[in-house]
């Protein structure tokens, strides 16, 4: 299943790798105790809350940020190794490009500020959207600006990929053509790529690797193939408003009462009672679960987890 | 394959590459600054060149030194606007070139897009720092010499003391070391608000306080001044005529010192007891001599570029250890 392609705990083969991360401001912890595996060749969705710690972790793999505690490794490299840089490419959530360079000149600053720039890729993906090379960037639609950013991400031809809502301002064609664009891209070279979203359907067709944040700390990390399986939806009578002892063998992410009813969303550790009515919930349902209980226990399927010591978890 | 992708019209040819990587980055994107500095830079040097040969001109028609020549450059125009556009320099630098060289990057977000190419953000901040230094150094080398070629052999011309601002901190090395500074010092404020417009009024303010109060006050005492005993009823010799008079006492024959003013009685019969009960005799001056001038200069230049040395450290220091 998802195990195959899961990578031993040889370094390399791990895109991104974080032990105990943690970022503190002066307000908080933004970020507390991460510990995580992505394995590389994967689509990464960062899925969590408004002010969960998304940003601050993307900051942190993009070198804008420096860690608190612990730290980050990319292709087993340290992040704070300045040799990170030409492995990753980051499009935040603005996009900042140079107003007033013209499409051209943009593109010419990716090929003077980058070594293995790809100026063919970076071409052929501004080309593809119709772009005017002699347009000001300033000029250019949000679609179009949302290219260009994607053309110089790719023209640096990154191992990992990070974006931020990249796709949030777009109309739902450019976004369309934006994900299709990044899909493409991405597999033909293998790249790894680890994007926050707030669409949870774009994630649910675009990634097949999940991690989970809220409240600043890793709520899920792993396969969405094997993340989803491990939990199940039951619905079952309440004992007087009360939940069934039953539950207690499992561990409960969510529930709710709808009359003398229950709904739970839970990771069933053995078998679960005849009566109750058990359905398989879908990446959606079990993200929203997880996102409004934000103390339910993390979940971390094979390999994904890092204890402290660097070797892998059960 | 590739030979034809570089034959695009990427308006890249290589015939124009002078620049590359990062130093192409920080002149294309600050271009206009660029040129609008050099062009006012270039203009003022035509200029000065000009008023010279107008006043040398002028010097030999009237035969000067033999004979007097008046004050040619007293409300003399184009000595009016050259020293006004060299007095607003280090305005223009800090608040135009300084203030936003990072907080506008910081504010349009495009600081984050240049570190995250295969640049560090070290890199990045030595070649914007790298820009904005040449561009003072070059343009305060240039008006410097100029401006003191142009002064030094006729300063007895010019309607200025060599201790006035005018003077004294645009020749020698003063200029660039200024430009130097108050660019820095723009550089800075612009990293702690980062925000252009905000960071833009404060390094105004802080060139405004800088030039007209604070550095008044330390020109003036970068000097070591010396005394000169005269009798008090004869004039200061002339060889003191350029020297700048930083206080002035009467003293009594033992060496005393009293205040200047201590014998200012209403009638001279008070007055002249006044001074025959002190015992005053002689007339002493506090002063600093023009031939301390070079010395003043290359310690005040010392000043301002140690200045400008701590404002760079603290600007990286304080950049690497906080989001851009």
């Amino acid at each position: 299943m998802a195990d195959t392609s899961t990578p031993n705990a040889t370094s390399g083969t791990w895109a991104l790798e974080a032990r105990d991360l943690g970022k503190r401001y002066r307000r908080g912890w933004a970020l507390r105790d991460c510990s995580f595996r992505i394995p590389a060749g994967r689509i990464c969705g960062l899925v969590g809350p408004n002010g969960a710690g998304k940003s601050t972790l993307l900051g942190l793999a993009t070198r804008q940020v420096r860690p608190s505690t612990g730290g980050l490794q990319v292709f087993g490299v340290p992040v704070d190794d300045p040799g990170v840089l030409p492995k990753i490419a980051f499009l935040g959530q603005d996009k900042p490009l140079f107003k007033r360079f013209t499409v051209a000149e943009t593109l010419r600053m990716g090929a003077e500020l980058n070594p293995d720039w790809d100026a063919a890729a970076a071409h052929r993906i501004v080309r593809s959207g119709n772009v005017p090379m002699d347009a000001r960037v300033g000029t250019l639609s949000g679609g179009q600006r949302t290219r260009l950013a994607f053309a110089l991400a790719f023209g640096k031809r990154p191992e990992l990929l990070l974006l931020d809502e990249p796709m949030a301002d777009l109309d739902p064609l450019a976004r369309d053509e934006m994900s299709t664009l990044l899909m493409a891209e991405a597999v033909e070279r293998g790249t790894t790529v680890v994007m926050s979203s707030h669409m949870l359907t774009e994630l649910e067709d675009m990634c097949d690797y999940l991690l989970v944040v809220a409240e600043g700390r890793i709520r899920m990390a792993g396969d969405a193939d094997a993340l989803v399986p491990a939990h199940a939806l039951v619905t079952g009578v309440s004992h007087d408003g009360a939940l069934p002892p039953e539950l207690d063998h499992h561990t409960v992410i969510e529930v709710r009462f709808l009359g003398r009813q229950f709904h739970a969303m839970i990771r069933p550790k053995g078998p679960l009672p005849a009566d109750w009515e058990i359905a398989e919930p879908s990446l959606e349902e079990v993200l929203l679960s997880h996102l409004r209980s934000p103390d339910a226990p993390s979940l971390y399927t094979q390999g994904a987890r890092v204890d402290a010591e660097g070797t892998q978890a059960a | 394959m590739s030979a034809t992708l570089t034959d695009k019209p990427t308006g890249t040819g290589t015939s124009r590459r002078l620049l590359r990587g990062l130093p192409w980055l920080v002149v294309r994107q600050h271009r206009i600054a660029l040129a609008c500095v050099l062009g006012l830079t270039l203009l003022t040097a035509i200029w000065i060149v000009y008023e010279r040969h107008n006043l040398v001109q002028l010097l030999d028609a009237k035969g000067w030194p033999e004979k007097d020549a008046g004050q040619p450059l007293e409300n003399n125009r184009g000595y009016g606007y050259i020293t006004s556009i060299i007095n607003g320099l280090p305005l223009i630098l800090a608040v135009f070139i300084g203030a936003p060289l990072i907080a506008g990057d910081q504010e349009s977000g495009t600081a984050q897009l240049v570190t995250t190419q295969s640049v560090s953000r070290r890199q990045w901040l030595i070649a914007k720092l790298g820009l904005a230094y040449t561009l003072a150094l070059v343009s305060g080398v240039v008006l410097s010499a100029l401006f003191t070629w142009w002064w030094k052999p006729y300063r007895s011309l010019f309607p200025s003391e060599w201790i006035d601002g005018l003077i004294f901190d645009n020749t020698g090395p003063v200029l660039p070391a200024f430009l130097l500074f108050l660019t820095a010092a723009g550089v800075t404020i612009g990293v702690l608000v980062r925000r252009v417009l905000p960071a833009m009024v404060g390094a105004f303010l802080f060139t405004a306080m800088t030039t007209l109060f604070v550095w008044d006050e330390i020109r003036v005492r970068i000097g070591v001044t010396h005394m000169f005993t005269y009798p008090l009823n004869s004039d200061l010799p002339e060889r003191f005529n350029d020297a700048y008079e930083a206080d002035r006492w009467v003293g009594s024959a033992d060496g005393t010192l009293y205040n200047w003013g201590i014998c200012a009685e209403a009638t001279e019969k008070a007055q002249n007891s006044c001074i025959k009960e002190h015992g005053i005799v002689n007339n002493v001056i506090e002063y600093l001599d023009y031939s301390q001038m070079g010395t003043m200069q290359w310690t005040a230049a010392g000043i301002l570029l140690a200045g400008t040395a701590l404002l760079t450290a603290f600007t990286l220091w304080w950049t690497s250890r906080r989001p851009l």
